[in-house]
C-alpha cells in the first residue's frame, strides 16, 4: 500500500520549527497565568521577581485560595464570610452557588452527627431557598434524606458525604471568584496543549512527521510509515 | 434545648448591637448583618421589617467624615474604614435584586451620602460604595439622573474614566437605567460618552464589556441618527467589535451583544440587514436557550425582539428549526416562570404571520401543552399562553377543521375570563376571538362551557379594554352563526345593554358594539328585528353614534349595520331612511354626505352599499326613497364619485346609478 502522505524528516522538521519565532514574554505570561489561576501564590511571586512578569495583585490570589481551602476543609461558614468580604455581589447574584454552599453546610452538620442543628438549619436557611426557587427543592430533599439512612456509605445519596462533593463545591466557588475578578477561570496552558494534539491529529492525515506523543516531556519522536 | 445557632445572635439582638458606642462591636454587628442577608431574600425582608436599613444608613451618615485621608493606619481609622465599608456593603446587599430594599435605602436618605463617599480617599470604601450605588441603579426605583445638566454629565464622565471597575460600572449602570429620550441620547453622544464606552468594549474587563454593551444599547434605542454617527465614520469597525462579542466565550456577553445588535437593526434600516448577520443572530440566540441560568431565561425575549413583525426573520428562524428547539425546552418542564413566559411569547411571535410556522407548531401536538400553560400559577405565563394561542388560531385551515373548538382548550380559556389579572383576561379574549370564528357548526361547545354568558358579563367590565375585547369575541362568535345561536346571544345581551355599549365613552368599544350588531343582523330577515326591540333602542343608538362618529372605523361598522338592516323589507328600509335624515339639528347635511366625501374608501364603500339597498328596484318604496335622496343632494354626490380610484367604491356607485336610471333618472 503506497502511502500518499508526505514524509517530513526530523532534520527538516526541526529546521522549520526554528523558523517559528516565539517571544519569551509570551511564554512567561503563560507560566504566570498558570501559576495564578491554579493559586500557587509563592511560586507566582518568585517567578515575578525572577522574570519580571507582572501578575494581578497577589492578595486577591491569597484571598481566593483561602476561600477555596475553607470549603475543602468543610468550614463553609468561614468560606461564606470570606467570599462576602472579597465581593458581596458574588453570592447575592448567584443563587445556585449560594444554595450549593448552604447545602454543603448542611452536609457538614449531618457528617458531624449534629442532627438537631441540621434539621433546624435546613428549616431556617434552606427551606426558604426552596420557596424562592423550586428547582432547589429536589436537591434539598436529597440532602435531608441523608438523615434517614443509618448506613450513609451505602445509601443512594451517599455521594453527598464524599469529599468529592466538597471539592466540587470548592471548584464552583473558585470559578465564581475568578470570574468576579474578571480573570478567566481556566488557565491557558491546557488549551494550548489540546490545540497541539488536535493539530497533530489533523496533520496525521496528510503527513508523516516527528510528533510529540508525551506531553510531559514534549520529545519529538521520529516519523514512522 | 440548646439553640442550634448558638453563636448566631437573633436579628433584634444584632440591631441593638449596631447602636453600641464601641466601634469594634459596631463593625462586627454590621458585618454579621451583611453576612446574614447576602443571598437570602427572606432574611432581607425580616431585617427590613425590623428597621435595619435606617439604622445602617444612620451609621453611614454619622461616619461619613471619619475617614479623611488614606495615611492613618491606626486602629481607630481602621475601624472607621471598616464601618463605612461594611455599612455600604450591607446597604448594597439590601438593594441587590430587591425592590423593597432599594426603596428602604432611598427612604432612609442614604443615596446622597453614598454619592459623597465616591470621593473618599480610601479605595475599599469607594469600592463598596460604588457597588452599592450600582445595585440601586439596577432597580427601576433608582432616582432619575438628569443628563442634560452640565455638572451631571461631567460627573458621569469622571465615573466612566475611573480605573476602578465598580466605579466605571456605576457610570454605565446610570446610563442604562436613566437614559430614555432621544434628547438624552444625543447629549450623551455629544459629550463623547460613546467613544468612552467603545473603548471599554474593546479594552475593558468582562464586567466592563457587559456594562458597556447594555449602555450602548440604551443610547442606540430608536435613534437612527446616533447609530449612524457611531457606526459611520469608522466604516463598521465599532459595529464589528460588537459583532465579535456576540461570539464571546461568556454567555451573558453573547446575549448582551446580540441585544445591542438587535436594537441597532430595529432602529436603523441601513445596518446589519444582510442575511449572514440575521442567520448568525438567530443561531446564537437559539443556542443561548440552553443556558441554565438567567441568560437562558432572557434569551427568548431577545429572540422575540429580533423576529417580531418580521416575516423574513421568521422564515429564517423556521429553517433553523427554531420551533422545534423552543418546543423542546417547554417539554422539559419545571421551567422558571420567566423562561416559560419568554418561550411562549417567542412561539407566539414565530406563528404570528406565517402559516408554515403555525403548521409546524401544530404538528408537534401542542394543544395539551398550551392547555397546561393556561392554568399555570404565574399570570405572565397564562397571558403568554393566550397570546400564543391567538397566533396559532390565525390558521384558517385549522380553524375550518374545527381543531381548536374542543374542551381541552375552551374550558381553561373560558376560566381565564374570570382571571384576577386584566392583562390575562384581555389576552384570553384575544385568543377566544379567533377560536369562535369556527367555520364548522361546533360553536355550541362554547355556549355549553358557559363561554358566551361570560363574554356578555365581561362586556360590562369596568376596564374598557376588557369590554371592547369581549365584544370583539362576541362579534366573531355570531359571524355567520345560525339563528338560534344569535338569538341566544341577543337575549343574553339585551337591547338596552347593547345600545348603551354603542354609546360607550370609549371609541374602541363603540366600534366593536356596532360591528357586533352588523354581524347579528346579517343573513336572515328575522334577525333585523333585533334593532327594533324595545322601541328601536339599538337603531336609535346607531343613528346617534353615526352623527358624532369620532373615528372612520365607527362610521364603517355603523353603516354596514344599517346596510344590513336596509336589506330587509319596506318597513326596515323606511326606518333606515328616517334615521339618515333625522337628527340633522343645526347641521344642514346628513352625515351621509360627510361619509361619502371621506378620504377613507372603506367608509365610502359602506355608505354607498347602504344606498344600493335602499334604492333596490324590486322594492315598491324605492322611487320615493330615491327622490328623497336626490333632494338631499346625495345622488349628485354619488354621481361625482363615478370615477373614484377605489374599485369597490366605483362598482357600488355604478350600481346605484344604474338603479336610479331604472326609475327614469337622467
Amino acid at each position: 500500500m503506497a502511502s500518499s502522505k508526505k514524509l517530513i524528516s526530523r532534520e527538516e522538521w526541526e529546521k522549520r520549527l526554528n523558523n517559528v519565532k516565539i517571544r519569551k514574554e509570551d511564554m512567561n505570561k503563560l507560566v504566570m497565568n498558570f501559576l495564578v489561576t491554579e493559586g500557587y501564590v509563592e511560586a507566582a511571586e518568585k517567578f515575578r521577581m525572577e522574570s519580571g512578569t507582572h501578575h494581578i495583585d497577589l492578595a486577591t490570589i491569597t484571598d481566593r485560595m483561602a476561600v477555596k481551602k475553607a470549603v475543602q476543609c468543610g468550614n463553609v461558614e468561614d468560606a461564606i464570610e470570606k467570599i462576602n468580604d472579597l465581593n458581596p455581589e458574588i453570592l447575592d447574584t448567584n443563587p445556585q452557588l449560594f444554595f450549593q454552599l448552604q447545602q454543603q453546610r448542611l452536609i457538614e452538620l449531618i457528617r458531624n452527627g449534629k442532627v438537631e442543628e441540621a434539621l433546624e438549619f435546613a428549616q431556617e436557611e434552606l427551606a426558604p431557598r426552596g420557596e424562592e426557587n423550586q428547582s432547589f427543592l429536589e436537591e434539598l430533599e436529597r440532602t435531608i434524606s441523608l438523615l434517614v439512612f443509618e448506613d450513609t456509605s451505602n445509601c443512594p445519596v451517599g455521594e453527598l458525604l464524599d469529599i468529592s462533593q466538597r471539592l466540587k463545591t470548592a471548584t464552583e466557588v473558585n470559578a465564581a471568584v475568578l470570574t468576579s475578578q474578571s480573570h478567566e477561570k481556566d488557565p491557558k496552558l491546557p488549551s494550548l496543549l489540546k490545540m497541539l494534539i488536535w493539530a497533530q491529529n489533523q496533520l496525521d492525515k496528510k503527513a508523516a512527521y516527528p510528533c510529540i506523543n508525551d506531553l510531559s516531556n514534549a520529545r519529538l519522536e521520529d516519523p514512522t510509515f | 434545648m440548646p439553640s442550634a445557632t448558638v453563636n448566631k445572635p437573633r436579628p433584634s439582638e444584632l440591631l441593638s448591637r449596631l447602636t453600641s458606642a464601641e466601634p469594634e462591636v459596631k463593625v462586627r454587628a454590621l458585618r454579621e448583618v451583611k453576612n446574614q442577608i447576602i443571598g437570602n431574600r427572606t432574611k432581607k425582608l425580616s431585617f427590613l421589617k425590623l428597621g435595619a436599613v435606617p439604622a445602617v444608613a444612620g451609621i453611614l451618615a454619622d461616619s461619613i467624615d471619619d475617614v479623611t485621608d488614606n495615611n492613618n493606619c491606626n486602629n481607630d481609622s481602621n475601624n472607621a474604614i471598616n464601618i463605612l465599608v461594611q455599612s455600604a456593603a450591607a446597604l448594597g446587599s439590601f438593594a441587590c435584586g430587591f425592590d423593597a430594599g432599594v426603596q428602604a435605602v432611598l427612604d432612609a436618605g442614604a443615596f446622597p451620602n453614598l454619592l459623597r463617599l465616591l470621593a473618599n480617599p480610601n479605595e475599599k470604601v469607594v469600592d463598596a460604595v460604588a457597588r452599592a450605588l450600582r445595585m440601586i441603579y439596577q432597580s427601576k426605583l433608582a432616582p432619575k439622573y438628569d443628563f442634560l445638566q452640565q455638572k451631571n454629565m461631567e460627573f458621569l464622565i469622571s465615573l466612566l474614566n475611573s480605573e476602578k471597575e465598580n466605579v466605571s460600572g456605576l457610570g454605565a449602570s446610570i446610563i442604562t437605567r436613566s437614559c430614555e429620550t432621544n434628547l438624552e441620547q444625543k447629549a450623551l453622544f455629544d459629550a463623547g460618552i460613546l467613544r468612552k464606552l467603545n473603548s471599554l468594549l474593546e479594552g475593558g474587563s468582562l464586567s466592563q464589556r457587559d456594562a458597556s454593551l447594555e449602555s450602548l444599547a440604551t443610547i442606540f434605542r430608536n435613534n437612527p441618527e446616533v447609530i449612524s454617527k457611531f457606526a459611520g465614520p469608522e466604516i463598521g469597525r465599532p459595529l464589528s467589535s460588537i459583532i465579535d462579542l456576540a461570539k464571546d466565550r461568556y454567555p451573558r456577553t453573547r446575549l448582551l451583544a446580540c441585544m445591542c445588535l438587535i436594537v441597532i437593526r430595529n432602529a436603523s434600516p441601513h445596518f446589519l440587514q444582510d442575511i449572514g448577520i440575521k442567520t448568525k443572530l438567530i443561531h446564537i440566540l437559539l443556542e443561548l436557550l440552553d443556558d441554565p441560568g438567567q441568560v437562558g431565561d432572557e434569551a427568548p425575549f431577545a429572540f422575540s425582539s429580533l423576529i417580531a413583525q418580521k416575516e423574513d426573520l421568521q422564515k429564517l428562524a423556521l429553517e433553523a428549526n427554531a420551533i422545534d428547539k423552543l418546543h423542546h425546552h417547554i417539554k422539559k418542564g419545571s421551567l422558571h416562570p420567566r423562561r416559560y413566559e419568554g418561550i411562549l411569547l417567542a412561539l407566539a411571535d414565530m406563528c404570528s404571520k406565517l402559516e408554515s410556522c403555525r403548521s409546524k407548531f401544530l404538528s408537534l401536538q401542542v394543544l395539551n401543552l398550551l392547555a397546561d400553560a393556561l392554568t399555570d400559577y404565574n399570570a405572565g405565563v397564562r397571558a403568554a399562553a393566550c397570546i400564543c394561542l391567538k397566533s396559532v388560531t390565525r390558521s384558517i385551515k385549522n380553524l375550518s377543521a374545527g381543531y381548536f373548538m374542543n374542551e381541552t382548550i375552551v374550558i381553561p380559556l373560558v376560566q381565564l375570563f374570570l382571571d384576577p389579572s386584566t392583562s390575562v383576561q384581555v389576552a384570553a379574549l384575544g385568543a377566544t376571538s379567533n377560536i369562535v370564528v369556527d367555520f364548522t357548526t361546533r360553536k355550541s361547545i362554547f355556549v355549553q362551557c358557559g363561554g358566551m354568558k361570560q363574554l356578555v358579563q365581561l362586556a360590562k367590565s369596568m376596564e374598557s379594554s376588557v369590554r371592547s375585547n369581549a365584544l370583539w369575541a362576541l362579534k366573531n362568535f355570531v359571524f355567520q352563526a345560525d339563528n338560534r345561536l344569535k338569538e341566544g346571544v341577543f337575549s343574553e345581551l339585551t337591547a338596552s345593554l347593547l345600545s348603551s355599549l354603542i354609546r360607550d365613552p370609549e371609541p374602541s368599544v363603540q366600534e366593536q358594539a356596532l360591528a357586533l350588531v352588523r354581524n347579528l343582523v346579517d343573513g336572515c330577515i328575522n334577525l333585523i328585528e333585533f334593532v327594533f326591540a324595545e322601541d328601536g333602542l339599538i337603531l336609535g343608538a346607531i343613528g346617534r353614534q353615526l352623527q358624532c362618529a369620532s373615528t372612520a372605523e365607527i362610521g364603517i361598522q355603523g353603516m354596514y349595520a344599517l346596510c344590513n338592516v336596509a336589506s330587509g323589507n319596506e318597513f326596515h328600509k323606511e326606518a333606515v331612511m328616517q334615521l339618515l335624515f333625522t337628527q340633522m339639528g343645526d347641521k344642514n347635511q346628513s352625515f351621509v354626505i360627510k361619509f361619502l366625501q371621506s378620504n377613507d374608501s372603506r367608509l365610502c364603500t359602506a355608505t354607498v352599499w347602504t344606498i344600493v339597498n335602499l334604492t333596490c328596484p324590486s322594492s315598491p318604496g324605492a322611487p320615493g326613497r330615491l327622490e328623497k335622496l336626490r333632494n338631499a343632494g346625495i345622488v349628485s354626490q354619488i354621481k361625482n364619485m363615478v370615477n373614484d380610484p377605489c374599485v369597490d367604491v366605483k362598482l357600488r356607485v355604478r350600481t346605484v346609478l344604474g338603479q336610479s336610471m331604472a326609475f327614469g333618472d337622467n
